[in-house]
């Protein structure tokens, strides 16, 4: 863990990388706030919460204001969020996306026949247009190769269900008119993707 | 998959193309449809962190000779349509922050910003009608009377939501539901529908429509029907005809449609969506219409340019040649292989009030060599001191333009 955090630190400390960030500080931020329930490594082992380890630090950061500010509802994490400067959220999304990404070390086995049913899936919803096609996401959309399973099928059937939407509606368009079944065979695709 | 959702799929792979009606795939989303295989085009992120002072692109703007710009408010993210109060306040709604901001000027002229709103679902339609300023958000309708004397303690707003019965959020499927308001010369609010989707067949009396009411809600009138996606609207200040911004459909190439400044001469005219944009049929939802029934645009502003807000320029500072005329933000583009848009341009107007160019205002945000930008210009507000603001989304910052000989 210590070690891992050590790496994390060195990799921001880089000239250049993020100049205004401060991933050092985002880690003693994150050991107070965040870590219990989306990892030690940043990698979620609890049901339903996702893996930030690896995100783009845009995403975390608009997510966070978006908790912040109350226009994406999660109670738990708009607590969190409440009264929290930008500076806290940049350095927190920085250290996050310093962090190796990686599956929970509870990811289910490969069900052949729901993989190769959300395989199907990807390309005609253009999944890898926007999350970049080894789904490691980008800028302010999310990386979800390696993601909890049931965390990106609660997702997709929000913004399918008109109950999440981002800084722009791309995600409400992606997701119209699939299926449950459909959301979960994508969904098992994604987790399993490294 | 049962047969119903075969013949489905089988049907929008015809539409589509050869290629892909030789196996029969899941039916292709409306947003997704001429989508090019392989294209990595997604919408820009916004920032919504503050910018600081020192980093706003104010050197970078390019204005024409006896004009320049400086910072007006700065610190605001994602300010973007702009109102004015009869005391001087600015109003700035945004998009997804969920804030309406308030900056007054203090005695140096520096600025104050206040929040007074926060937590609403896309509050971009902000309109002032005398004393009382009204926040159109994507489910909301509230009105906050009498709201320059109550900046530092702002009372709980009335509720119109009802009252005015704009389609919410289940309605629009995530699709273009931010809207714009302005203030007609009959006293009334103006407003927008936008489309469900990109493009897609629509119930034309609901959506893609530009739409007015009475102050409390009463009275609806469809103003122009087939706008796919208007983020500005303004009325002329000497026809007093209604003059709007709209956006083209996505995937349908870099140059068409291309997105257009429209101009309403009678109220409930239908301005061609889905069918068309102008002369341009659109590949997939033309449905054998004739381009030529629908009101053509009053201008073409390039494919993708976003353009969003708009204002006809009323006061004097400036020269008289821009006396009149419309100066529009492009916010820029995303759906497009290079970046065009990202300025505020001009169009000019002869006295019948038809396009005679369109011209360059402000540039400069917009870095061709290296495709990418330094801000983007979502709104422009003409100051009584014949100023003009432009806002800045993405830096959250207000510029100030003006001119001296």
């Amino acid at each position: 863990m210590l070690r891992m955090l050590a790496a994390a630190v060195l990799a921001a400390a880089i000239p250049g990388a993020a100049p205004a960030q401060d991933a050092h500080r985002g880690a003693e931020l994150a050991r107070q706030t965040c870590l219990m329930c989306h990892g030690e490594n940043g990698r979620s082992q609890t049901e339903d919460i996702p893996s930030l380890a690896g995100q783009p630090a845009d995403f975390i950061t608009l997510q966070m204001i978006l908790f912040r500010e109350g226009t994406r509802q999660v109670p738990v994490m708009n607590e969190f969020a409440a009264h929290m400067p930008d500076k806290d959220i940049e350095d927190l999304a920085a250290f996050f996306a310093s962090l190796p990404p990686g599956p929970p070390d509870d990811r289910r086995a490969r069900d052949a026949a729901l993989y190769a049913a959300g395989q199907a899936l990807v390309g005609p919803r253009n999944c890898g247009v926007c999350h970049v096609s080894d789904f490691g996401g980008r800028a302010q959309i999310p990386r979800i190769a390696a993601q909890r399973e049931e965390f990106l099928a609660r997702s997709m059937m929000e913004y399918r269900d008109g109950r999440r939407a981002g800084a722009d509606t791309q995600m409400n368009g992606a997701v119209v008119g699939l299926s449950d079944a459909d959301i979960a065979a994508l969904a098992h695709f994604l987790a399993q993707q490294d | 998959m049962n047969t119903k959702r075969l013949l489905l799929g089988m049907a929008a792979a015809l539409i589509v193309g050869p290629a892909l009606a030789q196996q029969p795939a899941p039916a292709v989303p409306g947003w997704a449809v001429g989508r090019p295989e392989g294209s990595t085009l997604a919408p820009h992120g916004p920032t919504l962190t503050v910018t600081p002072v020192d980093r706003l692109p104010v050197a970078a703007l390019r204005l024409p000779e006896g004009f320049s710009a400086a910072v007006f408010a700065h610190g605001i993210p994602g300010a973007r349509a702009m109102a004015e109060g009869p005391n001087g306040t600015i109003f700035a709604g945004s998009r997804v922050i969920g804030r309406v901001y308030a900056i007054t000027r203090n005695a140096d002229g520096s600025t104050r910003t206040r929040v007074i709103a926060q937590g609403l679902n896309n509050p971009n339609g902000i309109v002032m009608a005398g004393n009382n300023l009204y926040v159109l958000a994507l489910n909301r309708v509230l009105r906050f009377d009498n709201i320059e004397a109550n900046l530092d303690n702002v009372p709980a707003p009335v509720e119109l939501t009802q009252a005015f019965g704009l389609p919410g959020e289940a309605d629009h499927g995530g699709n273009h539901f931010w809207k714009v308001a302005s203030l007609g010369p009959d006293n009334r609010i103006y407003t927008n529908v936008g489309a469900p989707c990109n493009i897609c067949s629509v119930d034309r009396d609901r959506f893609a429509l530009l739409v007015s009411f009475n102050l409390d809600g009463s009275d609806r009138r469809i103003e122009a029907r087939g706008v796919r996606n208007s983020v500005g609207l303004a009325h002329h200040p000497v026809t007093r005809e209604l003059w709007a911004t709209n956006h083209g459909r996505d995937w349908a190439g870099n140059d068409t449609p291309q997105d257009t400044l429209i101009r309403v001469r009678r109220s409930g005219e239908d301005h061609g969506y889905p069918f068309c944009v102008g002369s341009w049929a659109d590949p997939q939802e033309n449905a054998g219409r004739n381009c030529g029934e629908f009101a053509q645009p009053a201008a073409l502003l390039g494919g993708h340019t976003a353009p969003i807000g708009m204002r006809f320029y009323t006061g004097t500072m400036f020269p008289e040649q821009y006396r009149n005329q419309a100066f529009i933000a492009l916010r820029g583009s995303w759906n497009r292989e290079q970046l065009s848009g990202y300025d505020v341009v001009v169009a000019k107007l002869d006295a019948q009030g038809n396009v005679t160019g369109v011209e360059p205002f402000m540039t400069g945000l917009r870095d061709d060599a290296n495709q990418r930008f330094l801000g983007r210009p979502v709104d422009v507000q003409v100051l009584r001191d014949g100023s003009m603001l432009v806002a800045d989304e993405q830096m959250g910052a207000i510029y100030r333009i003006t001119y001296r000989q």
